[in-house]
């Protein structure tokens, strides 16, 4: 069984990080952000939530989604 | 017209002050009239890893100041063709200048000299803002390490904020051994997180180590990290060099498990 690499740990550690430096949030807000962000998106459009996606950027949250398909 | 770059870093101890120096360096040997400029007040520390820390008459605040002229304060590297270094004042602290007073002392200097290079303070307090003052574009340095991408992201949002838009990223001590082994981020990985352009890679180097002992910049040495230091000189004037590859150290096997790696 392969140890969990500390890479992977010291870059979800990181990414929760900058996220709250970035808005000033508590370190684990990100994802009631994107539940909340979810659900009252998916009021008003049809989007499921395996295909939405946030993502908090220095001068911009973005929201994504991919879109209906063909 | 020169160009003022100030290489910066949020969190202490990254690299800041050797990479100054180095870049100094290798930008004089690409025919570059060079200055650097050390910001840190109370704390000097270029002077010593350049080796000219016997040379000091005057500093950056005696020439704010007007004790002395500029060209007084200006100490000549006599290893390089056209490279000077601006001592800082050890005696005084951040108070002692204004970001005003920084970017016309720095616009000063442009118009004699082809890159003023500012090896800025630790933090964001006012050395920071004094050193980011009268830059046109900054070098931010990091290492694989979360507190110093952590404060490397706070630097760039920072900067970005007082408009500084050309914005660059060094990757300092990278240990290629680790990386493979999933035990230290690699230059990818630190890239994602930070998204903005990277300007170089610096592998872990006992040459540095070497170099600072003696007061001598690594670049003119044969070694990987003057090699990568001498490269983000040439891409600082705009000219194109691919990435070295800091895995030409490995052996097959450590080549063959790095594709192997952990998620």
């Amino acid at each position: 069984m392969l140890r969990k690499s500390s890479v992977s740990v010291a870059k979800n550690r990181l990414k929760a990080l900058v996220t709250s430096d970035r808005v000033q949030c508590l370190p684990d807000s990100y994802d009631n952000i994107c539940r909340e962000l979810y659900e009252t998106l998916s009021k008003y459009m049809g989007i499921t939530e395996d295909e939405f996606h946030v993502e908090i950027e220095r001068t911009h949250i973005l929201i994504s989604f991919s879109g209906e398909e063909a | 017209m020169g160009e003022v770059i100030v290489i910066t870093s949020g969190k202490g101890g990254v690299g800041k002050t050797t990479t100054t120096a180095n870049i100094g360096a290798g930008l004089s040997q690409l025919d570059k009239k060079v200055v650097v400029i050390d910001t840190d007040l109370g704390l000097r520390n270029l002077d010593v890893v350049m080796g000219l820390e016997n040379l000091i008459v005057y500093n950056l605040v005696d020439v704010i100041e007007g004790t002395c002229r500029l060209k007084q304060a200006l100490i000549r590297d006599k290893r390089y063709e056209n490279l000077y270094l601006l001592p800082s004042a050890q005696t005084k602290d951040k108070s002692a200048i204004s970001p005003g007073q920084m970017k016309k002392l720095t616009s000063e200097l442009k118009e004699e000299f082809d890159y003023i290079l500012l090896d800025c303070p630790a933090g964001i307090e006012q050395g920071f803002q004094n050193a980011i003052a009268g830059a046109d574009r900054s070098i931010i340095v990091t290492t694989p390490e979360v507190s110093a991408i952590r404060d490397a992201d706070r630097i760039i949002g920072l900067l970005e904020k007082s408009g500084l838009t050309q914005n660059a990223l060094i990757i300092n001590r990278i240990r290629m051994d680790m990386v493979r082994k999933g035990d230290m981020m690699s230059v990818e990985d630190v890239t994602e997180i930070l998204s903005i352009p990277l300007i170089g890679a610096i592998p872990d180097d006992e040459h540095v180590v070497i170099g600072t002992n003696q007061g001598e910049p690594v670049i003119g040495l044969d070694s990987k990290a003057g090699t990568a230091y001498s490269n983000i000189c040439k891409r600082i004037m705009g000219i194109e060099v691919p990435f070295m590859n800091l895995n030409s150290d490995a052996g097959l096997f450590a080549k063959l498990s790095g594709l192997f790696r952990k998620e």
